[in-house]
């Protein structure tokens, strides 16, 4: 597999048109349960080398639009192709393409990771073996092991390589590092990157607003059922109406009406002692701010200039309710 | 294809290192072997006419819970939910699943008869081929019942109480636990809308050659056939890959297509004739022979009836001859015959009828205990009321030769072979006469 060393971050923000490289194509997905519509005209792309991220509260249709993709759903109107292919007309050959990591997954206690390993290559053409999987993943040591007796971060290490069995074009990642420890999630992180920079195209759900940041070159925020947001994690900050902060801490009580009246400075409030105030541009507040201190005869304690976050664009699009989950 | 055997090879490997599934598909088979040992300790080997139902019991067990189980707590794991992402058909990983519970069961199966043969020296199937058939057929027929079960339970613990709603009253009134023949017709009538009846009808006939093998037994094939394959179509249309998935609006319509494989099988089976046979009737209300008077029985003729040392319905004076080869079965029949229920069964005239049939049955297949059986019969016989009733009852049966039922095989007995129903009424009726002869003194 090639190696590629693009910048991802660069790429446009939402594909409209299916470019010749994209290896999902979800089109106008709409699924109801009942009076519920999960999904409701989902549309994205995700191309080769590209992680793309579904972000989006409890109940917003992420699970939904993951398992209409793998076919664990079938979605009530709309397309999804994949390789090219509709993925409900030919199912067998849809699924040879794709890697899947589930939420809710187990294996049997006793099953090892070799086995489970050979097992699932059996159902494939080209299947990797067993024992370079294994190396791969950094199960060597464990694949005689009983799954019973993996930590969660081995779990989830052989989840991957059995997402990773055939080789797949397309990789969906539900929530893969979910309830993992900081250390094991970073490794996963890695060979996640190792998959974009193999060309193959990563659709991925998380918990961790930092890590859909940190791991995504687009990310699709889904609020009750529709993707109300799309870009990369940096376009959709630069959209997002909130303000650079500046938070101060002075030796003596800083007077919030007459930082209001400085130039440039937008809001002021006081939090803990600290006055947190929005701004235009960074510097020229800072330069205000500081002649407003000598003048007042005032001392600096502490400043720090807080950026609108992915958290502050993903809450203000779906109103704040609950976590990413 | 080659997915669908590493599935195979995979399950069977699993189930081996599950220590709960080695409790349940071994300990418990060879727990049921040493029971039934226990219980069914009359018949000379022992077991030998409890083989059909000790493996109709270890089938029923493998299917109605192992499999079942297994399918069941893999789902609720999302291990399926996981297969369901594999370039693999739903009916191949069905067939795989059932395949392995075939091969489990089989093992299971093997180990009971080699245990059998080690503890009682109960013998090994005379047909192996033939028995081998009726064992796929049966399992057949008991997996589509697995299927369903594991397709209705959402939960392990519903595994267990659906199959225990199938099990149990299998082995009450089904013919597998507790044997047909000595159930009230009732319950026979039941039996035949339960797969079970056939099972062991099946095995039965192919284990002991005497019992007419798979020849005989084209109903009970086409039964279980019929019951498999409603259950195998009704499980893979109602299958659940998911934990969460409900069932299906349509699921009680495929249910009732498993159940309607049952019903048309003993309705079937009824239109026929075919379930609550006469030996086991319960006596008929209106009893003539009570009405037989001294005169009758004073005129009863002796003359015509061959003697004792004959070769026809011969009985020895007395045990002592008795070779020593064949004491121990001797004393083994008159053991049993202590216990036979067809002796303790309908009227008067019929328990003598069904013991001296016993006799009758070893004369024509030239036992060669025939006269010590016909002595041991003769004393069980006299045992059974005060003289005066079995004067009337005895002389109804030589005026009656016709009337009411006799064995024509009674392999419970060590007794093995068949002989027709005419030659069995025609010797009852002499051995009848000879043990009138022996309560008038004549």
């Amino acid at each position: 597999m090639l190696h590629t060393c693009v910048d991802q971050r660069k790429r446009p923000a939402l594909t409209r048109m299916q470019s010749p490289s994209s290896i999902l194509v979800v089109r106008d997905l709409v699924k109801s349960y009942g009076q519920l519509r999960a999904a409701d005209g989902v549309s994205f792309e995700v191309t080769g080398g590209e992680i793309f991220g579904l972000l989006g509260p409890n109940g917003a249709g992420k699970t939904t639009v993951i398992e209409c993709v793998l076919g664990l759903r079938q979605p009530d109107s709309g397309e999804i192709r994949i390789g090219g292919l509709d993925a409900r007309g030919h199912s067998n050959a849809v699924k040879r393409q794709i890697g899947a990591v589930l939420q809710s997954t187990a294996l049997q206690d006793a099953i090892t990771p070799r086995e489970a390993l050979e097992l699932f290559g059996a159902f494939y053409p080209d299947a990797l073996p067993a024992g370079e999987l294994l190396e791969r993943f950094g199960l060597t040591a464990r694949g005689g092991s009983r799954f019973e007796t993996l930590s969660g971060g081995e779990r989830q290490r052989l989840a991957l390589a059995l997402a990773f069995v055939n080789q797949p074009s397309l990789l969906v990642l539900d929530e893969p590092t979910s309830g993992l420890d900081p250390q094991v999630r970073r490794g996963l992180h890695d060979m996640i990157r190792t998959f974009r920079a193999e060309g193959r195209a990563v659709l991925l759900t998380t918990h961790y607003i930092e890590e859909a940041h940190a791991l995504c070159d687009r990310i699709g925020i889904l609020h009750r059922g529709r993707i109300v947001a799309a870009g990369t994690p940096n376009e959709l900050i630069a959209r997002s109406m909130s303000h650079t902060r500046l938070i101060v801490r002075a030796a003596r009580p800083l007077d919030a009406g007459a930082l209001a009246g400085l130039p440039g400075i937008d809001g002021v409030e006081v939090r803990d002692g600290a006055v947190s105030m929005e701004i235009g541009e960074t510097g020229p507040a800072i330069i205000e701010l500081m002649r407003h201190l000598a003048v007042t005869g005032n001392e600096l304690v502490d400043l720090q200039v807080r950026k609108p976050s992915l958290e502050d664009v993903f809450i203000q699009l779906t109103g704040g309710e609950g976590d990413a989950a | 294809m080659k997915g669908i055997w590493a599935h195979l090879i995979l399950t069977l490997r699993l189930n081996f290192r599950a220590r709960q599934a080695l409790v349940y598909g071994y300990l418990v088979p060879i727990f049921f072997l040493i029971a039934f040992g226990s219980v069914f300790h009359s018949s000379v080997p022992p077991l030998l006419h409890e083989m059909g139902q000790l493996v109709t019991i270890t089938i029923l067990g493998g299917a109605c819970f192992g499999m079942p189980t297994s399918m069941v707590s893999e789902r609720e794991r999302g291990v399926w939910r996981r297969y369901r992402l594999l370039p693999a058909s739903t009916g191949g990983l069905i067939v795989s699943a059932m395949v392995a519970r075939y091969l489990i069961v089989l093992l299971a199966v093997i180990m009971q008869f080699c245990l059998a043969w080690c503890l009682y020296r109960t013998p090994f199937p005379a047909e192996p081929v033939q028995m081998w058939i009726a064992y796929s057929v049966v399992c057949f027929a008991f997996l589509g019942m697995g299927l369903v079960i594991a397709m209705l339970a959402d939960a392990v613990p519903a595994v267990q109480a659906l199959g225990q709603a199938i099990f149990l009253p299998m082995i009450m009134i089904g013919g597998v636990g507790v044997p047909l023949r000595v159930l009230p017709p009732w319950a026979q009538h039941v039996a035949g809308y339960l797969p079970g009846t056939y099972a062991v009808e099946l095995l039965d006939a192919c284990y002991l050659p005497e019992n007419g093998g798979i020849g005989r037994s084209k109903f009970e094939i086409a039964a279980l056939l019929v019951i498999g394959i409603a259950g195998c179509v009704a499980g893979s249309q109602m299958f659940r890959w998911d934990p969460g998935q409900r069932l299906q609006p349509g699921a009680k319509g495929w249910i009732a297509v498993a159940l309607a494989g049952w019903a048309a099988v003993g309705l079937t089976a009824e239109f026929n004739g075919r379930l609550a046979k006469p030996v086991s009737s319960p006596a008929p209300i209106k009893e003539p022979w009570r009405d037989v008077t001294q005169d009758e029985i004073n005129h009863v003729s002796f003359a015509d009836l061959p003697p004792d040392d004959g070769v026809v319905a011969p009985v020895d004076r007395s045990l002592a001859d008795v070779p020593a080869a064949s004491r121990d079965r001797v004393s083994g029949i008159t053991r049993m015959l202590w216990d036979w229920s067809p002796g303790q069964q309908g009227n008067l005239p019929q328990r003598l009828r069904n013991l001296l049939s016993a006799a009758a049955v070893a004369d024509v297949l030239e036992d060669p205990d025939e006269g010590a059986i016909g002595y041991v019969v003769l004393d069980a016989a006299r045992r059974e009321a005060p003289d005066p009733e079995l004067e009337k009852a005895l002389t109804y049966i030589i005026e009656h030769p016709g009337d009411g039922a006799v064995f024509t095989q009674v392999p419970e007995l060590g007794i093995h072979g068949q002989i027709t129903e005419q030659a069995s009424r025609e010797r009852t009726g002499m051995y009848a006469a000879k043990l009138l002869k022996r309560i008038l003194g004549k």
